[in-house]
């Protein structure tokens, strides 16, 4: 599992378009998730459990909110070349 | 059985993980990283969560608010990142 989170924390590093780095974020954030979840399961603590759904909906969502904030942000010419850059 | 069970819900899961995630290094499209994605992070971790719930259902309601969570959010996501990075990229190539 923290293999393949890895991956997509490379990819965050590494790659310059910001929705391909928005798309690598939102899989470290549904990743890091389930990871939380199945240490609370092998820890039998549920205190983390509830914290590993809380990261499920919370981190989403504000990757949701920030992806709306680009879309706007973009939409002006003048921050269009700091977007795709 | 419930372990076979288990366990092989957890390797599956953790198989589409590995199947879904390394997409991210080819020189793709946004929108075919983000089908290749949803289908890794949401079913995976789904199937991930489904074994976890086998293993201990005593913890039964937590993780079906995970389940329902983890569907209604990452896919409300993967759409919410298509439309926009659709957008910008039209507007760039226009």
């Amino acid at each position: 599992m923290i293999l393949t989170l890895l991956i997509p924390i490379y990819q965050t590093w590494h790659e310059d378009n910001v929705w391909q780095k928005m798309v690598a974020v939102s899989s470290i954030s549904s990743k890091v998730s389930i990871i939380t979840l199945v240490i609370s399961v092998l820890r039998d603590d549920w205190m983390m459990g509830v914290v590993g759904v809380i990261i499920i909906t919370v981190g989403n969502a504000g990757l949701m909110l920030l992806a709306h904030l680009l879309k706007k942000i973009g939409e002006n010419d003048s921050t269009q070349l700091i977007i795709n850059n | 059985m419930i372990n076979f069970l288990t366990y092989f819900c957890l390797i599956s899961g953790l198989i589409f993980w590995l199947w879904g995630t390394p997409v991210l290094f080819q020189k793709r499209s946004i929108l075919y990283k983000l089908h290749s994605l949803s289908v890794a992070d949401t079913l995976g971790s789904i199937l991930i969560v489904v074994g976890l719930s086998l293993k201990i259902p005593s913890e039964l309601p937590l993780l079906i608010l995970a389940i329902i969570s983890l569907t209604i959010w990452n896919t409300m996501l993967g759409y919410v990142l298509a439309y926009s990075a659709n957008n910008q990229e039209e507007k760039s190539d226009g």
